[in-house]
């Protein structure tokens, strides 16, 4: 989400200013200062001094009650650990996974929305689940998956043999139906979004696309999808912002286990601060998640605004 | 023709995947607890769906997190929206002084994973015993969501003419009145998408539920949600299914009935 609004603000900053300057005087300027208060006071309080804190935190041994000096020897430490290496590695399927899932099945829910004979009811069943908290997902997914679960239950109703699957319970399966799960419950919103751009766009362009002789697929192609574009940017921005931060569904499903195999960066950083109190490490990988996050959102939106 | 059908058949069948966990989720939680025979049922059995829900209730108290949670949710998004509303005037329509660098200090928040606030957070509120406490939660609930908010009230206030607060000024209005007759009436429904999209985001939260609270009546409900998942074979499937259901009922009517604002809100984000 963030790396949207990042982008609207750089455009809005390009055009002039609408913001009148008044007069400069003193007066009117000590006048705003109880108009920021709330905000700025609750925002430094709670977010950027914890956010200074953990970055120093970071640097330091820490065990909850005695805290030492160490430099980077955190971040080195973590370099060197496997369990840090699966955790990175997965936090880059679940990035991968729910750029191409929910992203490619949104487009084309979205598509076939307008095309398909009750599909403007039918799409209520792909969206319903967005309103649904991370929580409800794995409670609901936790439903289907375990051992004795709805999965397995059917897998053996056609013959299968359904004691090999056990879906949460080995890496890399258990991170694969987890991205699935995840995709169940985030199409909604790149269905709605992707509905949407596809208003927008101007029936003389589609027109003129079917007179030069285009249809089907090579219309959509060449003439619908480039119109989609800026829809585009804001979905896939937002698709990676959430997948590297995402929580709740790991934490209810596997806890980020077995051991530590299906942890990712938003995973590690709790069990390391909060089940092993080692408040150190885990502010070293907490700013590691930031880093990425901050980085890929600058990353992704510059790179698409030299190609814009 | 062909094209059609195979279009129409992957449609139906990408909307029957998705609706299957939905109505597995209905079956189950109607079957009685008692009656659950250690696999999910397929077919709708018995009524037990009240039965189950007192046993979520009364268990593992999910009224009280519905109740938390719907404090915590009301008090933290209006906080947010107010305060937001107030800093979005004071950035775009006051004679601020580097306008700037107030909109970035306050827009910072949301660009970090809320993961790097968590540990500072929980020692602060352990010391100054605001861990596990009503005020707590709203106060943390509101700073999160105030960046967002603004973000939000700031655009909005950009595509309102300068002439409009000229024109007041000329008049006499000082910037109180100003904020309370002119800006705050026309940007009430820029105010309510935000209000409704932080609404839901308190309501959905389980990170800061799990971290900065730890008893039944302070747990925001997706806390307890979580609980009564771990108690998953304790209860019976049937027990936190209906549990799941309540907890997102909230959610669910807001989205539906406010979808438009929904909608804006994702819109003002691009």
């Amino acid at each position: 989400m963030a790396l949207l609004e990042k982008q609207r603000t750089r455009a809005g900053e390009e055009g002039p200013r609408p913001a009148p300057r008044l007069s400069l005087l003193t007066k009117d300027r000590l006048a705003a200062a109880p108009f920021l208060l709330g905000a700025v006071a609750l925002v430094a309080a709670l977010l950027l001094v914890p956010f200074l804190a953990t970055a120093y935190q970071s640097l330091t041994r820490d065990d909850g009650f005695t805290s030492s000096f160490i430099g980077f020897d955190n971040y080195l430490a973590l370099l060197q650990d496997p369990t840090f290496g699966r955790s990175l590695l997965n936090t880059l399927l679940w990035t991968v996974g729910t750029l191409i899932l929910p992203v490619g099945l949104g487009l084309l829910i979205a598509v076939l929305t307008n095309a398909v004979p009750g599909g403007r009811w039918l799409k209520y069943v792909f969206v319903l689940p967005y309103a649904l908290s991370g929580t409800a997902t794995a409670v609901i997914w936790g439903f289907i998956l375990r051992s004795d679960g709805a999965l397995n239950q059917a897998i053996e109703f056609f013959g299968g043999d359904a004691s090999t699957s056990g879906w949460l319970l080995t890496w890399p399966t258990n991170t694969i139906v987890m991205i699935v799960a995840s995709t169940w419950q985030a199409t909604g919103v790149t269905v709605i979004l992707f509905m949407i751009g596809l208003q927008a766009i101007p029936k003389e362009v589609v027109q003129a696309g079917e007179l030069d002789g285009a249809s089907g697929l090579r219309l959509f192609w060449h003439v619908v999808l480039p119109q989609l574009r800026p829809v585009t940017i804001v979905v896939v921005g937002m698709s990676i912002a959430n997948s590297l931060r995402v929580f709740d569904l790991i934490w209810l499903l596997t806890k980020g286990g077995p051991g530590a195999a299906s942890e990712t960066l938003a995973v590690t950083m709790y069990r390391q601060t909060f089940i092993l109190s080692d408040y150190g490490t885990g502010a070293a990988v907490a700013v590691i998640l930031s880093v990425i996050v901050v980085g890929a959102s600058w990353f992704y939106l510059r790179h698409q605004y030299k190609r814009g | 023709m062909t094209l059609r059908i195979i279009r129409n058949v992957l449609f139906y069948a990408l909307a029957a995947v998705w609706a299957l966990p939905l109505y597995l989720l209905v079956v189950n939680a109607f079957t009685r607890a008692a009656d659950y025979g250690g696999a999910p049922s397929w077919l709708p059995v018995g009524f037990g769906f009240f039965d189950n829900l007192a046993t979520a209730w009364t268990e593992s108290q999910l009224g009280h997190g519905m109740l938390n949670s719907l404090l915590y949710a009301s008090a933290s998004a209006g906080v947010a929206v107010l305060a937001a509303g107030m800093a979005g005037f004071a950035v775009v329509v006051m004679p601020l002084k580097r306008p700037t660098v107030w909109f970035w200090l306050i827009y910072l928040g949301t660009l970090l994973p809320l993961q790097i606030f968590l540990a500072p957070l929980f020692s602060a509120y352990v010391s100054t015993s605001l861990y596990d406490t009503n005020l707590g939660m709203i106060l943390i609930y509101s700073a999160i969501c105030i960046p967002f908010a603004f973000f939000i009230v700031r655009n909005y206030l950009t595509t309102i003419a300068p002439e409009v607060t000229e024109a007041a000024k000329l008049d006499g209005a000082g910037w109180p009145r100003l904020f309370r007759s002119i800006h705050l009436p026309l940007i009430r429904s820029s105010l309510f998408a935000a209000f409704i999209f932080q609404f839901t985001w308190v309501w959905n939260d389980l990170l800061f539920g799990i971290t900065l609270t730890t008893s039944p009546d302070r747990r925001p409900v997706m806390a307890a949600l979580a609980e009564i998942d771990g108690g998953f074979s304790t209860f019976g499937p049937p027990v936190v299914l209906a549990a799941a259901i309540v907890a997102s009922l909230p959610t669910i009517v807001l989205f539906l009935t406010c979808q438009r604002f929904f909608v804006s809100s994702l819109r003002a984000a691009r």
